[in-house]
């Protein structure tokens, strides 16, 4: 029996390969290792369209929740049905049951809000065990009608389809409140560098060492967005053609301002209409663009693909502008 | 999930990429028996790379005591768990010294765990939370003590502990790698380096999930993870110290106990770690089980219980601790190069000496000779040169109270 099992382990490959050959030119959808395809009716977009009002406004002063709140009053709003995201590898969320979009245009910018609801604010990425709250929506990339034919996937895009997404991330609006607009290590760790926290002036008698030149600054001298202190925004702009290549745009147009109340994220994602970055989502009063959308729950260690997901494309119609 | 071969486990195993082997592969060996945890080869470490803002608790190498320390604090005795299916046993009727060198393991390793336990990801694992990554040696020079009022003897202290020395493995089919969603991590063709690419990372942390050994560590300063680089400018031989000759790393270089030996694992027989590794089988991999195929390989120590070390390096171990503690006459010459020199031994060649004595050690008979070892590095120019008898400098009279 023992010797028929080494004899197995050994051999045995060539029999799998087989299979395995054989099952990878049926599965031609399967498109990586981990990755499942996705199915018909995700390749359909939702029925409900978004209408995307156009309204009059004067610019606030403060781009903040409470002053742009108003202009959506008389905005429709849909409900997206979010669920686990388990295509690829690692799945996980689904904590998040579905978020409300709602979406205005001033023939200049467009604004869309966001709410869904959290038990948890997670706005600090520090500790190891500590992970954001963050919401995306997603764009495909350049003029698309999104039917069943077109198998334009709604899961991150795919190969030669790409998409522009729009990342709002809860501990980068926290970022910009401190000075040198990076929460640093001190945030998380007051006095970290006392073991005994003897010494009432801790930060002054070791001023040099928290303000040393970060030399060895990994991510920051690779020009990772994700590690610079300053960004001034809180949305990443970001391009994706399918799982796992999710990447920072070089030139960054998307903000955004966010508020936590009650057990409710509201987020309020906003750009121009129309940027000259050939990998941006352009948007025409009158014409129709589709979005999806994503919720990560930082309470329940969602980040990456571990999020609640919308699986549709859903059609967002801007209202043309009322000219006077 | 593909099928390659892991020749600790003598078995194929499930991975996600195909088996793609470095021209040679990064590894060291470390010999446990001689360490005294003076952690130089940690500072050594810590000042050149992880002095800075964020990088407070990271340790890329730490030397911690076992049974009781950790850094992360239980790390081994939480990743055996995920990985224990009550059957983790070898078979070692039979060997193969290529394919199983140490017969072969039928229990389950992290990525065979994960596929049994449907957990839709590529390895098991878990993240250890701040609190566990505080000091780089808990529990330092704690005993385990079976039975306290007796005395100590070989083959097994009953009161005993012993340091180990971690640094990343630089695996042959890394946990991190492997469970990195945006292939931000990657292993080099030409020497096996495994690294985190510091752009295409975005701090998901997969890798300080599913690493087995925890060296991947998150910078929240940066939001993004790092880890052990295998002092790679020195490798490549970038430092002018050694004349553009691979150079061993910082830790390896400083080790004050002489116990590390770094080298590239490569199919000649006479490269010392090739040779120590898989032809004297005397250095063994840190938990194969875990099925990563890690690249440094230990010298286990001789006084702990076997038990624990053949769970820590597989059953190889007795068979490495009969011969060491009765060397050979090539493994002692071999032997005689740790910490010799700086610069990467590619191959070494032994001149015979005379018989200097003889003795028997454990009722085996031994007998020294004084043979000369030359290193040659890797454009096979020699090294470096010593005798398996350090000479002896007797000092001039007129110098004895001076320094
Ligand atoms: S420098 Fe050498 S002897 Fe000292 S702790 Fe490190 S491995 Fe052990
Ligand atoms: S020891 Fe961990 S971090 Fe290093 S290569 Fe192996 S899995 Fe990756």
């Amino acid at each position: 029996m023992k010797n028929a099992y080494v004899l197995f382990k050994r051999y045995g490959v060539a029999l799998l390969s087989c299979a395995f050959l054989s099952a990878t030119l049926y599965a031609a959808e399967e498109t990586a290792p981990g990755v499942k395809g996705v199915t018909e009716e995700e390749f359909t977009p939702a029925k409900e369209v978004l209408t995307v009002k156009y309204v009059e406004m004067a610019k606030p002063y403060h781009m903040d929740v409470e002053s742009l709140e108003g202009f959506f009053k008389d905005a429709q709003g849909v409900t997206v049905p979010l669920q686990m995201q388990d295509k690829a590898f690692p799945n996980g969320g689904g904590s998040v049951k579905s978020a409300e979009v709602k979406g205005i245009h001033d023939g200049l910018a467009i604004y869309f809000k966001v709410t869904w609801s959290d038990p948890t604010r997670n706005a600090r990425a520090i500790a190891v065990q500590e992970f954001r709250d963050a919401v995306a929506l997603m764009f495909p990339l350049g003029a698309v009608e999104i039917t069943p034919a077109e198998h334009f996937s709604p899961r991150m895009g795919d190969r030669e389809k790409p998409t522009n997404l729009w990342h709002w991330k809860a501990d980068w609006e926290a970022d910009l409140l401190v000075k040198g607009e990076l929460e640093d290590m001190e945030n998380q760790y007051p006095n970290m560098h006392d073991d005994w926290n003897f010494n009432p002036y801790s930060a002054y008698y070791h001023r040099e060492l928290i303000t040393s030149v970060e030399v060895l600054s990994g991510g920051r001298a690779a020009h990772n967005l994700l590690s610079q202190p300053g960004r001034g925004r809180v949305v990443e702009d970001l391009n994706a053609e399918g799982f796992g290549t999710l990447t920072t745009q070089a030139h960054q147009d998307v903000n955004g301002c966010s508020k936590y109340e009650d057990g409710t994220w509201t987020v309020i994602i906003y750009r121009s209409l129309i940027t000259e970055d050939p990998h941006d989502v352009q948007f025409v009063p009158g014409g129709t663009t589709y979005f999806n959308m994503a919720v990560w729950n930082g309470g329940e260690q969602d980040r990456n693909g571990q999020k609640s997901i919308s699986s549709q494309w859903h059609p967002a119609t801007l209202e043309r502008v009322a000219w006077q | 999930m593909t099928l390659v071969h892991n020749w600790h486990l003598g078995r194929r195993m499930e991975y996600p990429y195909f088996e793609s082997r470095p021209k040679h592969q990064f590894a060291a060996i470390f010999n446990i028996n001689r360490c005294i945890a003076c952690q130089t080869c940690t500072m050594a470490c810590k000042s050149a790379w992880s002095y800075n803002k964020g990088q407070e608790h990271m340790w890329w190498n730490n030397v911690e005591t076992k049974p009781y320390g950790g850094y992360p604090q239980s790390w081994d005795v939480k990743t055996l768990k995920l990985i224990d299916n009550g059957e983790n046993t070898w078979y070692t009727d039979e060997k193969d010294e290529k394919l199983s060198p140490y017969g072969v393991y039928e229990g389950d390793t992290i990525f065979e765990a994960a596929a049994k336990k449907n957990i839709n990801q590529w390895a098991v694992g878990y993240i250890p939370e701040d609190k566990e990554w505080r000091a780089p040696n808990f529990g330092e020079d704690v005993a385990k003590s079976n039975k306290p009022d007796e005395y100590s003897s070989l083959p097994e202290h009953s009161r005993w502990f012993f340091y180990i020395q971690r640094i990343c493995n630089h695996c042959t089919y890394p946990g991190c790698l492997a469970a990195c969603p945006r292939k931000a991590i990657y292993k080099r063709k030409e020497d096996g380096i495994v690294l985190i690419d510091q752009k295409r990372c975005r701090g998901y942390r997969k890798c300080v999930e599913q690493c087995p050994y925890k060296k991947p560590m998150y910078r929240g300063l940066t939001r993004v993870s790092e880890k052990c680089i295998a002092c790679y400018p020195r490798i490549e031989g970038r430092d002018p110290l050694t004349k553009g000759r691979p150079m061993e790393t910082r830790c390896m270089a400083a080790c004050v106990g002489q116990i590390r030996l770094q080298g590239f694992l490569d199919d000649n027989p006479k490269n010392p770690v090739t040779w120590l590794i898989r032809h004297d089988k005397l250095a063994l991999p840190l938990y194969p089980q875990f099925g990563t195929e890690p690249n440094i390989y230990y010298i286990p120590p001789r006084w702990a219980p076997r038990a624990y070390l053949r769970q820590m390096f597989g059953p190889g171990v007795d068979e490495a601790i009969e011969k060491f503690m009765v060397p050979s006459r090539e493994r002692l010459a071999v032997m005689s190069l740790f910490r010799m020199t700086q610069t990467i031994i590619f191959e070494y060649k032994i001149e015979e000496g005379p018989k200097v004595f003889e003795t028997t050690i454990h009722g085996k008979k031994f007998e020294l000779f004084n043979d000369t070892v030359i290193g040659y590095g890797e454009d096979g120019q020699e090294i470096v040169r010593t005798t398996i008898e350090e000479p002896v400098h007797i000092r001039d009279p007129k110098h004895y109270n001076s320094i």
